[in-house]
């Protein structure tokens, strides 16, 4: 069968994974990382990766024209994915569906092989279970008490919800990467139905029907009002954008966004997120830098408020950082089976392809079943405002945790 | 129009459309009460009646406001007094957030609104109406309502 692989913008996690299709005979596979200069010879399955822009459509046209049929492989494609997040600040990141009609979709970040494959073929996905039916937590649903950014890696038995811990594993499906395994809650990149950040946001907001909340006298209808001012709720959740609707802004039916752009799409992907979520962003944001960039930004943080690292710790990054140089030589050589080896390795220490298990000060959950996970285990860290640079990258954040201001140089992108 | 003058007309002509889930209990009573006192309210709202206003999410606000509406609010019993459990909290909160979700995105966040009302007094809901028409205006005079984006 004809494969042909369409890396257009962004990150390269999507198209790398796709080399796991050469492993089999019956996929003849050919890679095109450069869609705007392809010729356009005639193929049976066209797989699009990366994020999408308007501009991309005549080239996508092209594609349309000499393929029988067009899979979108991995969220950017088909929802936007964490790219859209830029749209907040009126970039016009958009779905393939937006743009070409007919064509089908893989969801995740990462987009899972077996389910491409799948497309490919011609056969349905079956049908797969709610996140929260696999997950090992269980939840209550009861009411929360409070609110909590970040938790300490005690309980790991009770729902992240319940513990006020925002996860966003009730509108999403069972998948491979699975952060919730590794006490990283999920926000919902592979969802079980449509506008699922918002529908997590009406479920979040009934949780929190207990957390204080400002009202005010109406002195027109002499009652009782929502007020405007922030309260306990609004101040706990510094960013609902990013929280709940981190793969799924453009799909989720709101207005695209006014706040004004500092600069690169990326750059604008990083502004207004919160600094404990930033593991998590650089992780799905892929590239071949990305465990660089990752650690870069967590050591960063580390250095500057004297967050103590242990030895343990230093070891397993420097591991990673070695298996990053790995990969891409593989991924130069188009060793598909060295490829699945050294993402196995990754995947062992850092816990999926979206680095679920780094955070700061160490990782949060133990690596090896030898290890005394005390050794390496993360702990809550304080929000320092202030302006962090380390070489190539320089960040600012402010008293809430939220980012302001981000220069990331082209040598970690 | 330059950037700084909003005339009253252009203001009262995008009043339009105003959608008001009142739960069936407070809200819709203190409207039947208006009524029958014969009190008058401006004839953009558009009054949906539930049974509480619990029922009322951002599914059904963004399904409103992306169907025309100008402004969305809420009109739920007293707090404390929900006549089921406490439906009007929970829609409230929901309501905050959303709020909350329009100014990150670069809106304004008065066109989305929670009240409280009585039944037995039909002017608690007139003046949560006409309360809804101001801050919509504050909205348009801000330029911050979703038909000015896009």
């Amino acid at each position: 069968m004809d494969v042909k692989v369409f890396q257009f913008n962004g990150c390269k996690k999507c198209f790398n994974e796709t080399l796991l299709l050469k492993e089999d005979a019956k996929y003849k596979v050919e890679f095109v990382s450069d869609p705007k200069n392809w010729k356009g010879e005639k193929g049976d399955i066209s797989v699009i990766t990366g994020y999408l822009v308007p501009s991309d459509l005549e080239h996508l046209e092209r594609i349309k024209n000499n393929s029988n049929k067009i899979i979108a492989y991995g969220d950017c494609p088909a929802t936007g994915g964490v790219f859209a997040l830029a749209n907040q600040k009126g970039h016009d990141v958009t779905p393939l569906t937006n743009l070409i009609e007919g064509s089908n979709r893989v969801h995740g970040c990462l987009g899972e092989i077996e389910e491409l494959k799948l497309a490919i073929d011609g056969t349905n996905v079956p049908k797969l279970k709610s996140l929260c039916q696999v997950c090992s937590r269980k939840a209550t649903c009861d009411y929360l008490e409070e609110i909590n950014r970040q938790i300490e890696l005690e309980d790991s038995k009770t729902c992240f919800n319940d513990l006020g811990f925002l996860c966003s594993g009730f509108i999403a499906t069972e998948c491979k990467e699975k952060c919730i395994d590794y006490n990283t809650p999920c926000r919902g990149c592979k969802p079980s139905i449509d506008r699922s950040g918002i529908r997590m946001l009406a479920m979040f907001g009934t949780l929190a029907g207990n957390i204080e909340i400002a009202t005010e006298h109406s002195v027109k209808g002499a009652t009782d009002k929502l007020g405007d001012d922030d309260d306990d709720l609004t101040d706990s959740l510094p960013d609902v954008v990013g929280n709940f609707f981190r793969f799924t802004l453009h799909t989720s039916g709101l207005p695209k966004g006014r706040i004004p752009s500092s600069g690169t799409l990326l750059e604008d992907v990083f502004i207004g997120r919160l600094i404990e979520e930033i593991p998590l962003i650089t992780g799905v944001l892929g590239g071949a830098k990305s465990i660089s960039l990752t650690l870069k930004f967590i050591e960063t943080y580390e250095e500057a408020n004297q967050i103590e690292v242990s030895e343990q710790t230093k070891k397993y990054r420097n591991e990673l950082l070695q298996l990053e140089k790995d990969l891409q030589n593989a991924i130069n050589n188009e060793d598909a089976s060295k490829y699945k080896e050294i993402t196995d390795k990754i995947r062992f220490i850092a816990g999926n392809m979206n680095l679920s298990n780094l955070f700061f000060g160490g990782f949060k959950s133990i690596i090896d079943a030898n290890d005394d996970f005390n050794e390496y285990k993360t702990h809550v860290f304080d929000v320092v405002e202030g302006t962090y640079k380390n070489g190539s990258i320089e960040y600012t954040i402010n008293p809430d945790g939220i980012i302001t201001k981000i220069k990331i140089k082209e040598e970690l992108l | 129009m330059s950037d700084c003058e909003t005339p009253d007309e252009y203001v009262q002509e995008r009043i339009q459309n105003i959608v008001v889930f009142m739960c069936n209990e407070c809200g819709q009573g203190s409207a039947n009460t208006a009524g029958v006192a014969r009190m008058s309210y401006d004839a953009a709202i558009r009054i949906i009646r539930v049974q509480c206003t619990g029922q009322v999410g951002p599914i059904q606000i963004m399904e409103a406001l992306n169907n025309g509406a100008d402004a969305v609010a809420c009109v739920g019993c007293c707090l404390g007094a929900c006549h089921f459990f406490n439906g009007n909290v929970i829609s409230m909160h929901r309501i905050k957030l959303m709020k909350k979700l329009f100014k990150e995105l670069g809106y304004s966040d008065q066109f989305v609104n929670q009240y409280t009302s009585r039944a037995a007094e039909g002017e608690t809901a007139v003046g949560d109406f006409e309360d809804i028409i101001d801050r919509l205006t504050t909205a348009i005079q801000e330029k911050g309502t979703i038909k000015d984006g896009c």
